[in-house]
């Protein structure tokens, strides 16, 4: 049986989340207002 | 039509290209999370993977790769617009390669039981995201345009060829970092579905490069128009 790590995961997707989402929001708000 | 005009519908089109990235990306997430089997021996752990390998490609080959490249070519043609593409791609291959330098130790700690580890291959690839770390605050604290060009255009492919380096690691090295499962000689050795999966993660997340590099460009470009104005004095007709 696979080991229980779906926080790992969880953890992982939602770092990548943020900070792409972060990156992404801030280029396009201080691009906007150049 | 001006340069500040062509700059200006680039850098829309670069948002419509982020936006089309991030939608892409979005679309990893459902595939990797809802339509992706888990591996029997890693658990979901290993999705983790969907996340970490593109991004590192995205990072080390394509970004920190197009720093090299024309971070070179500013050495040969000094067109500032070279430069300017050089650093947008520097800064947003730092962002990649924080995700890298996050997604992997959490993978590590359920699998090696270790969140970090002082392997060739990670070692090398922290002191290439501090190579770039340099970069960026060396980009800040130069203000003449020539200067700062030259300067970061050389630690851009000196960083750049720690990128070879950093791939060859699991082979030269007794690494505890993976081999490649995707992009080896031969055949794949990954079942179908989980295939379909990483070779869409790399799609997307390349179209998402491409799309944040065109945003970040043409702002480079607009902020450099303005400047350029600004020195000789409000002229706007150019």
């Amino acid at each position: 049986m696979p080991p229980a790590n779906g926080g790992f995961m969880v953890a992982a997707y939602v770092a990548a989340a943020v900070i792409y989402l972060a990156y992404t929001a801030w280029l396009y708000w201080r691009s906007r207002d150049r | 039509m001006t340069a500040t005009q062509s700059a200006e519908r680039a850098l829309k089109r670069g948002g419509i290209l982020m936006a089309v990235g991030l939608f892409l990306v979005a679309g990893v997430y459902v595939r990797a999370l809802l339509f992706t089997p888990e591996e029997a021996t890693q658990g979901l752990a290993q999705k983790i993977f969907y996340i970490h390998a593109p991004s590192a490609w995205v990072a080390l080959y394509l970004a920190y790769g197009v720093v090299g490249i024309f971070s070179v070519l500013y050495l040969f043609l000094k067109d500032p617009r070279l430069d300017l593409l050089a650093s947008s791609s520097a800064e947003v291959g730092t962002v990649f390669t924080t995700v890298v330098l996050i997604t992997g130790p959490i993978w590590g700690k359920t699998i090696w039981g270790a969140w970090w580890t002082w392997d060739a291959r990670l070692t090398a690839t922290l002191f290439l995201y501090f190579v770039y770390l340099a970069y960026l605050v060396l980009r800040s604290a130069v203000d003449e345009p020539g200067r700062r060009a030259r300067y970061s255009a050389v630690l851009g492919i000196l960083g750049a060829l720690l990128v070879p380096f950093i791939h060859m690691t699991v082979y030269l090295f007794r690494t505890l970092h993976p081999m490649p499962v995707v992009l080896q000689p031969g055949r794949p050795r990954v079942p179908g579905p989980m295939l379909v999966t990483i070779l869409y993660a790399f799609f997307a997340f390349t179209v998402f490069y491409f799309g944040l590099l065109a945003r970040r460009y043409a702002w480079a470009r607009l902020k450099a128009e303005r400047a350029q104005r600004e020195a000789d004095g409000g002229d706007a007709s150019r």
